[in-house]
């Protein structure tokens, strides 16, 4: 259901281009043929529609072959972040019980062997076909969770499907457009590249992994390969409006740009504005258990730069709600994710009158909705989620650790950054971080961290998180 | 200015178990820096020592160890 505007391009127009990766090139035609033949690997290891599929390849042609063969046999990916340390991704594959594993070469060493499927060994078979609908799972994305523990989140055909519709009309995609392509697949952005862009049969050129840190050559590059449009992070955009030589290179190709994720600081925004002045400019809001659930098509006549931008109106089909009280942001509708991912089993998270609480604390004014920060703890660290109690989880389990809080500290390029405090009995500071270091990414890695003598308490006995805060702020 | 360099880079932009043991010309990418690094750092030598650091050479080379960095920004016009 999911693939069936790709598969519509396949029949139409199967010379077509559909991947770039540097000096490799994939129509239309010849990524189906390959992503069949995964498909078929996958059915002859006995692989069922709706299981589990991890995708341990990096974002680029391999990783698209891998998860359109793993939708066209009905299954279910789970795209890993190779860059986790491995107890990370050994835990991810154990809590969302794949059934394979797909890569390249050999399997890594963690990995229970008799789960692993080279996808350059998959023979040219065609699958049997499969039917899906609407409510099929498609992907399960991992982020981290406020249990303690890396999270699942389920997307269904239906969900994924209606977001990329929408997306693909709201900036008009046609076949001859090019559109970059540089988020990982385990973030939602992903969806996009993947489905509204190969749905409207036009081509995905993978931006080269270099270019991030050379602003200058990756808006040449841009530039070069006549990019007509990106949906990518503030941080980057941010970078080439400062450092990316737009005023030498004018990029009249680029049609559009959609960027999500983290706050954009709008002296960043204006400036990227004003350098491309006939680019259209869109802010994408929502968790990722929403995926899209407000827009807003930058005015630029409209920027302050003491004020952020509004998060817009409601995209897809989405309903929004403000919640009186809390002035948290309650969603519904097509789009929304069907639940978590607990050990195999999917959990529906939405409430009594099935709405989504997002965490997220906005308001209302004129009809535009704004963003006002979290509710909850979660942090927001370069554009990665991350959970304090995942961090909190990994140290309070070393031993020596009598106990721990982890809390956000304002940055002002990285949104937030962890920082942690520690109450030791018997193992130093350099210990714990070196054994952390090999527990979580580097985005959670703390930025600063303090051992104190007690925890600061509440009158109640609760973690007083504003004193811990005011701790690790005044250290310096 | 390497001084002010490290000192910037290990405490606000990556984490390192001992930064005084690390060398002058040891890779900064490999520990961990990244493009919003990148751009933190070239905020941070263009206002702390005056320069103007031109678009076209942000480059790896350039940005990979704190010898080169020091080199880079020294030929940017810095303690002229």
């Amino acid at each position: 259901m999911l693939l069936e505007p790709f598969l519509h391009h396949c029949r139409q127009q199967p010379e077509a281009l559909a991947l770039v990766e540097s000096d490799r090139y994939l129509s239309y035609g010849d990524l189906l043929a390959r992503a069949q033949s995964v498909a078929a690997g996958l059915q002859t290891l006995g692989v069922q529609p709706g299981q589990p599929v991890a995708v341990h390849l990096d974002r680029g042609i391999d990783a698209v072959i891998a998860v359109f063969g793993v939708l066209l046999a009905g299954a279910c990916y789970v795209p890993l972040d190779l860059k986790n340390p491995k107890p990370r991704l050994a835990f991810i594959v154990a809590d969302a019980k794949v059934h394979a594993v797909l890569g390249l070469g050999d399997a890594p060493a963690w990995l229970d062997a008799s789960l692993w499927l080279d996808i350059d060994a998959c023979s040219e078979e065609s699958p049997k076909q499969v039917e899906t609908s609407a409510d099929s799972l498609a992907a399960i994305l991992y982020t981290s969770g406020s249990t303690g523990q890396p999270r699942g989140v389920v997307l269904s055909h239906g969900a994924v499907a209606s977001f990329a519709l929408w997306a693909a009309d709201l900036v008009a995609l046609q076949d001859k457009d090019r559109i970059a392509s540089s988020t990982p697949f385990f973030f939602d952005l992903s969806t996009f590249d993947l489905y509204a862009v190969l749905g409207r049969g036009a081509s995905l050129y993978f931006v080269p992994s270099a270019l991030t840190l050379s602003p200058s050559r990756l808006s040449a590059w841009l530039g070069e390969q006549a990019i007509s449009g990106w949906y990518t992070v503030p941080s980057l955009l941010a970078f080439l409006a400062y450092k990316g030589n737009l005023s030498e290179t004018p990029l009249p190709c680029l049609r559009f740009l959609i960027f999500a994720g983290e706050v954009f600081p709008t002296p960043a925004l204006i400036d990227l504005a004003a350098k491309l002045p006939r680019t259209e400019l869109y802010n994408f809001f929502g968790p990722t258990e929403t995926n899209v659930c407000c827009y807003w098509p930058v005015e630029r006549e409209r920027l302050l730069a003491d004020e952020n931008i509004p998060i817009g109106l409601p995209a897809v089909d989405c309903e929004l709600h403000l919640h009186a009280e809390t002035g948290e942001l309650w969603v519904r509708g097509d789009s929304i994710a069907s639940g978590y991912w607990n050990q195999g089993r999917l959990q529906p998270f939405l409430n009594g009158e099935g709405w989504y609480p997002t965490g997220d604390r906005v308001s209302l004014v004129d009809g535009e909705y704004r963003f006002h920060g979290r509710l909850g703890r979660m942090l927001k660290c370069s554009g990665y989620r991350v959970e304090p109690a995942e961090i909190e989880a990994a140290v309070n389990a070393m031993a020596g650790v009598r106990d721990c809080a982890v809390v956000g500290i304002d940055d002002p390029a990285a949104g937030q950054r962890p920082a942690l405090a520690l109450v030791l009995e018997s193992v130093t500071l350099a210990e714990i971080r070196t054994a952390l270091i090999r527990l979580v990414p580097s985005y959670m890695q703390p930025s600063r961290c303090i051992v104190v003598e007690e925890l600061p308490r509440l009158p109640n006995g609760k973690l007083d998180y504003n004193q811990v805060r005011t701790l690790l702020e005044a250290q310096q | 200015m390497k001084e002010k360099l490290k000192a910037f880079i290990f405490s606000e932009l990556i984490y390192h178990e001992d930064p005084a043991s690390f060398g002058d010309d040891a890779d900064l990418l490999e520990a961990g820096l990244d493009s919003l690094g990148i751009m933190r750092l070239i905020m941070f030598a263009e206002k702390e020592f005056g320069v103007t650091l031109p678009d076209t050479e942000i480059e790896p080379d350039n940005v990979n160890s704190l010898n080169a960095l020091e080199k880079w920004i020294r030929q940017a016009g810095a303690g002229q």
